[in-house]
């Protein structure tokens, strides 16, 4: 419910929540489109016209990064990253919402930790003023790195604390 | 302190964390105590950038997806029964080859035994197999065609080895030809246990008419070309491999969006966005342990392994049985991708000090992970199966069983003769 005053309700939590979602797929769905259409546009430029652009290639190389940081953020929103699968399932329910709890407070402060350094890493190349491609600076490029490792941070912390205060993922 | 802590990491691994996150764990306990600033895991993870061939990953795998959405797997069975379904053994030919092409395609994420294992079981009872071999039959199907072009996992490795700068190159073509006998010799040895195996057992066989070919030709005449345009430009070196799967991309998107209208454009974003979550599961990993496997590269731990094995073991043939061994375990607790990964930087330089090739090894390394799918207790494909069936899991253990010594008989082939895998070749 909107309320006066600026704070944000805990009604509009999920509300907020499923805008956020929506524009990080609107996200990885243009970078994925972008990368198809560049690709092809190689091939015909090569093919046809003998011809390129130059910075294509590191184009496409740093939207690769993009997408698959993108993907992975998207997986944390569910169980959607890879594992060892074996304990979970011979244990008992109450168990095992304990040990995810555990699992997903691990996961993210090991993100924080990398999140972290990846900062350092981008503030060390904002710097050295280097360039990606074109006219693109390297620390754009690399800025999906402290942020996509920060997102996943603070998705297994909430997912963390959903396990420990409802039981479950709400 | 050190043992302590990974210790602690590798419990977290066996806890169900995600591997990403377990890798980074491990890398840092080695950094720190080698006093390295943990700086050097963004710029290793960043490395990604620099590999190689990587963009064939995200776009073959949305190609994937797209064609796992569509009604190809029913064109598909229709297509292999009228021209193979005739044969002895019939179904069950038309059952291991349509798998290999949708698998091969799809990239072997279980998606092969929900859309064309659950078409194929129900017609297999009715044509008189039994329930417990089709549901075997079906469940081992799930990851046959690994080896073919342009599966996921040999695109992975093929880009794994590529950045390691290995004395003997190899190109991603000469690893797709490599498979293409190995496959064929699996699909052969599981045709001649379905026909042994149902010998008293009256099966009925297809019939060939010219009326249901021209049918089923006509119904997958838009897909029929896809292994010409993406493997022809492949193996021509007409194309390269990223933009053979771009050009895969733009012809399944037409043919399945346009054309036969089976994907509609307002479900594009969730396939897209679901395929992605795929790819992004697997390049973290991979960025997280080039970050991993180069500290242990460092710290000499392949010569370490190397002479550690060279110990107790002498040969060439030696070393693969025992490399055999440790895979089908590997492979029986952690998915393909994530083996590949995490074990390929370790194995590649011990096995081709032993002398085999790193062709040959990718090509056994992938039989070993398509037996894992299907490995008691946890193989992937087993849940998948027991899930879409409604079967117990200890019911599929023991439908898989006779299958599984079937492929093991292959592996050791595909194992010992090299000529298999590289007769094709100038190697």
């Amino acid at each position: 419910m909107p309320r006066r005053g600026k704070a944000i309700t805990t009604n509009q939590v999920p509300a907020l929540n499923k805008r956020l979602h929506q524009f990080e797929d609107l996200v990885l769905v243009t970078a994925l489109l972008s990368m198809l259409a560049m690709a092809l546009l190689q091939i015909l430029l090569r093919n046809f016209f003998d011809a390129g652009i130059f910075w294509a290639e590191s184009f496409l190389r740093i939207l690769v990064l993009w997408v698959a940081m993108l993907g992975a953020m998207v997986a944390t929103r569910n169980a959607g990253h890879l594992s060892i699968d074996a304990a979970s399932r011979f244990l008992p329910l109450n168990f095992a919402r304990w040990i995810s709890t555990i699992t997903n407070l691990f996961s993210s402060a090991i993100c924080c930790v990398v999140a972290y350094y990846a900062l350092e890493f981008v503030k060390f190349e904002f710097e050295d003023k280097t360039i990606a491609f074109g006219v693109v600076p390297s620390w754009v490029c690399q800025s999906i790195l402290p942020f996509g490792f920060a997102i996943m941070s603070f998705r297994f912390l909430v997912k963390s604390l959903q396990l420990a205060w409802f039981g479950r993922l709400a | 302190m050190a043992k302590l802590l990974s210790f602690i990491v590798l419990l977290f691994a066996v806890l169900g964390a995600p591997l990403f996150v377990v890798i980074l764990g491990a890398g840092m306990i080695g950094f720190y105590f080698a006093e390295i600033p943990l700086t050097v895991i963004p710029i290793e993870i960043y490395r990604l950038v620099d590999t190689p061939l990587l963009l064939a990953l995200p776009l073959f795998t949305f190609a994937g997806y797209l064609l796992a959405e569509s009604n190809l797997s029913t064109r598909l069975v229709r297509l292999t029964q009228v021209f193979l379904g005739w044969m002895p053994g019939g179904l069950s030919v038309v059952a291991f080859v349509t798998c290999a092409f949708f698998t091969a395609f799809t990239g072997a994420s279980g998606v092969t035994i929900v859309a064309v294992g659950a078409l194929l079981f129900p017609a297999l009872v009715e044509a008189g197999y039994k329930e417990k071999f089709s549901l075997g039959l079906v469940t081992t199907s799930g990851s046959l065609g690994l080896l073919l072009a342009p599966s996921l996992p040999l695109i992975l490795y093929g880009v794994i080895v590529q950045q390691m700068d290995l004395p003997d190159p190899f190109t991603i073509q000469e690893l797709f030809i490599a498979g293409l006998l190995p496959a064929l010799l699996m699909i052969v040895l599981l045709t001649a246990y379905s026909i042994w195996s149902n010998r008293h057992n009256p099966i009925a066989r297809g019939q060939f008419t010219r009326v249901d070919a021209i049918a089923a030709l006509s119904a997958a005449r838009w897909e029929i070309p896809l292994p010409i345009i993406v493997l022809g430009g492949i193996y021509s070196g007409f194309f390269a491999v990223s933009e053979a799967a771009a050009v895969t991309v733009i012809y399944v998107l037409v043919v399945e969006v346009f054309i036969h209208g089976e994907v509609r454009v307002r479900d594009l974003p969730r396939v897209i966005r679901d395929s992605m979550v795929m790819v992004g599961g697997i390049l973290l990993i991979l960025g997280v342990s080039l970050a991993f496997t180069n500290f242990l590269i460092d710290v000499e731990i392949p010569q370490l392994l190397f002479e550690w094995i060279s110990g107790f073991v002498s040969g060439k043939i030696t070393f693969l049985i025992l490399l055999n061994i440790a895979l089908l375990m590997l492979g029986a607790i952690l998915d393909i991708f994530s083996a590949l990964v995490i074990m390929i930087p370790l194995i590649v330089p011990v096995a081709i000090r032993f002398g085999v090739d790193p062709v040959h090894l990718g090509i056994i390394f992938l039989a070993n992970m398509q037996i894992g799918y299907f490995t008691p207790p946890i193989g992937m494909n087993l849940f998948i199966a027991s899930y879409r069936f409604q079967r117990s899991i200890t019911e599929l253990y023991r439908a898989t069983i006779p299958f599984m010594f079937v492929l093991l008989v292959a592996l050791v082939i595909i194992t010992y003769v090299p000529a298999l895998s590289l007769g094709l070749l100038d190697r």
